[in-house]
């Protein structure tokens, strides 16, 4: 198993968000995990990206290993460092007013100039949006480019694992559809593990492998894509009938 | 780069401490009188205009450099033939401090998003700790005896003075911004204001350097310069400290790990998951700001000759402050401009006021205070905050509004033009 996520207890202040939460995430793998809003898909993601309070709920009891290794005395930059693992945060947050390239090239800081290059090529060929857009400031950008320019910008940390949370909030339809299949192609063509959470669980449940259902901090069904589909349940409350 | 191209540039940067050496030695001759102005000139020339245009195209063989050397080259030569009265080369003085001073702040203050107003206490203590190890270095005082070196080193190692108050402010920094920077916003500024009255308060109470009465001892630093070679000594090192501060600013804020500091103004989450350790970028950032404060410091000490700890107080700060907003946050062009100016007016107004008055247009009896200059330069500011809120240039630099600047600002290759070094044959 590449993450291994064992009885995480995790919350804000008081309040707690996680109780005893696990679940794991092989190499390779697409998972998604799904659930209402409150349900702490959010503060799933921010604990297994080791984010400080106040932000991000602190971890009270329970682990989370990656590779067979706690990564609980990591802060988030050494994640991103040592363990190829990084988050497209909810509501994007590119950097505004830096341009599209800048973006792109301080996400690859701790990277030589040759790896950054064939990055680049790559990130262009997925969206080539962003190639047309390079030289202009990112707050300018639709809400589509901005969602591509922060999935390219976690491609261009050279991260292996990505965590995404909620990809399609702003997103048309059409554009949503084209975001997964992105996130599909990355996954087959370049072996990326993907985490992502997701409210539009039919569109999440269509690429990933594998899918676990939250509640109120809990996880209530766990299975395959295929197996969540048609679990009666979970196609009542979270697929719409 | 080529080969040669390096070369050209290693045998360049020797040159110029060479040359310095040499003026050192010529100056004692040059100043018995017995040769004419013109004759002097040309000799003076002949020293200054090939260290001038070497160093800047050894060091930077962009345009602005180069203009840069020229200008400080015809001033300090100027100041050398007494072309330039003392309070004019002061202003001078001045303003290259205030650059400093405020490029230095803008690197929080506006790169970094943060609200720093005690930047006079690092000022204050780059001004002591600069004056006291020149005191130490160069001087015999009854504070340290003799001095370490020999007073004649001091016009080649006054750099030292420089670097040393420079490490120990920007360790001042690093003392107010640990525990300061879990904090952010309101709780930073009402921490740096405590700093900077914590610094002023120990200052005015240790009494081995002055207390309240001030420190005067770093003139003999001064003094000894001045006797090894009659020259402007100050002058050149505050145009040295103007140069180097800005291109090391200018290279810190468009490198991939300086702009990490406006990603961690912009969104601390997202630097930090693009592996960007957002604790030591604002540390950072924090030490280059109250170092490069520190050195403005010691200059302003050694410009003046004396120090006083009440110089650096919250309005010092503020100064900084006004310079910085005046001049666009994070522009570092847009702050440059504004301390310049910002000097011009406060000196201005000194000669503008008794002007107006002597002009006889106000009813007999009746004269303008000078202590309306306090009133007219916050009045100013109002008016620009009120109709530019974003300073000058807001967050842009001055190559955005006229494009045409960029093309000065590439470096002019060396391979392919190799005339660009012409200038020193």
């Amino acid at each position: 198993m590449m993450i291994r996520v064992e009885n995480l207890y995790a919350g804000y202040g008081k309040i707690e968000a996680l109780h005893g939460l696990s679940f794991e995430v092989d190499e390779g793998e697409i998972v998604t995990l799904i659930g209402a809003n409150g349900a702490g898909k959010s503060s799933t993601l921010k604990a297994m990206m080791r984010l400080a309070p106040p932000e991000a709920p602190l971890v009270s009891r329970g682990d989370i290993l990656f590779k067979g290794k706690s990564i609980l005395p990591l802060e988030a930059h050494k994640v991103v460092e040592q363990c190829k693992m990084t988050l497209v945060p909810e509501g994007r947050r590119i950097f505004g007013n830096l341009t599209v390239m800048e973006n792109l090239h301080l996400a690859a800081w701790t990277r030589s100039k040759e790896e950054i290059a064939g990055n680049l090529e790559r990130i262009f060929d997925l969206f080539p949006r962003l190639a047309e857009r390079a030289g202009q400031q990112s707050d300018t950008l639709s809400g589509g480019e901005q969602q591509m320019l922060a999935v390219g910008r976690a491609l261009m940390t050279g991260c292996s694992v990505i965590l995404l949370d909620e990809p399609s909030m702003g997103l048309a339809p059409l554009l949503m559809y084209d975001m997964f299949r992105t996130l599909k192609r990355l996954n087959t063509e370049s072996g990326l593990t993907i985490v992502v959470v997701e409210q539009n669980a039919r569109l999440a449940l269509e690429v990933a492998d594998r899918g676990y259902v939250l509640n109120t901090g809990e996880i209530v069904a766990q299975g395959s894509s295929e197996e969540l589909m048609r679990h009666s349940h979970i196609k009542e409350v979270y697929l719409g009938g | 780069m080529s080969m040669s191209g390096r070369l050209l540039r290693i045998v360049l940067i020797l040159l110029g401490p060479a040359l310095a050496a040499a003026a050192c030695r010529l100056a004692p001759i040059l100043n018995e009188g017995h040769l004419s102005p013109a004759h002097t000139a040309l000799i003076y020339g002949g020293l200054f205009l090939p260290l001038a245009a070497g160093a800047a195209a050894a060091l930077s063989a962009r345009l602005p450099a180069c203009l840069f050397f020229i200008l400080a080259a015809g001033l300090v030569m100027a100041a050398q033939l007494r072309f330039l009265d003392n309070y004019f080369l002061l202003v001078i003085m001045t303003m290259g401090i205030n650059i400093i001073f405020a490029s230095s702040l803008n690197l929080v203050n506006g790169y970094m998003g943060e609200f720093s107003c005690g930047h006079g206490g690092f000022m204050c203590v780059g001004a002591y700790v600069g004056s006291l190890i020149s005191m130490a270095f160069f001087t015999s005082s009854k504070l340290f005896g003799a001095s370490l070196l020999p007073p004649h080193l001091a016009p080649l190692l006054f750099p030292l003075v420089l670097i040393g108050a420079g490490l120990v402010s920007a360790l001042f920094g690093l003392l107010v911004a640990l525990p300061s920077f879990r904090t952010r916003g309101d709780y930073l500024a009402i921490i740096t204001i405590a700093a900077n009255y914590i610094i002023i308060s120990l200052v005015e109470n240790i009494d081995f350097i002055g207390g309240p009465r001030g420190l005067s001892g770093m003139n003999k630093t001064v003094g000894a310069m001045r006797e090894v070679a009659e020259m402007p000594w100050m002058l050149i090192w505050v145009l040295t400290a103007v140069f180097a501060s800005i291109v090391f600013l200018y290279r810190l804020v468009g490198s991939t790990y300086g702009k990490s500091i406006p990603a961690v103004c912009q969104n601390e989450i997202a630097a930090e998951i693009m592996g960007v350790n957002t604790d030591r970028v604002k540390l950072t950032a924090f030490m280059v700001s109250s170092g490069l404060a520190g050195v403005a410091g010691a200059l302003y000490a050694h410009v003046y000759s004396y120090v006083n700890a009440q110089a650096f107080s919250i309005l010092k700060s503020t100064e900084a402050l006004v310079m910085v907003y005046m001049g666009g946050m994070g522009s570092l062009s847009g702050v440059i401009m504004a301390a310049a100016a910002f000097t011009l007016l406060v000196e201005g107004l000194r000669f503008a006021i008794p002007f107006i008055n002597s002009l006889h247009i106000l009813p007999a009896g009746y004269e303008i205070s000078p202590v309306w200059k306090w009133v007219l330069i916050p009045l100013c500011l109002i008016l620009l905050m009120q109709f530019r809120p974003e300073g000058l240039l807001g967050n842009r630099e001055l190559s955005h509004f006229f494009p045409r600047l960029n093309k000065w600002m590439k470096r002019t290759s060396s391979e392919e033009e190799p005339d660009a070094h012409s200038g020193n044959k």
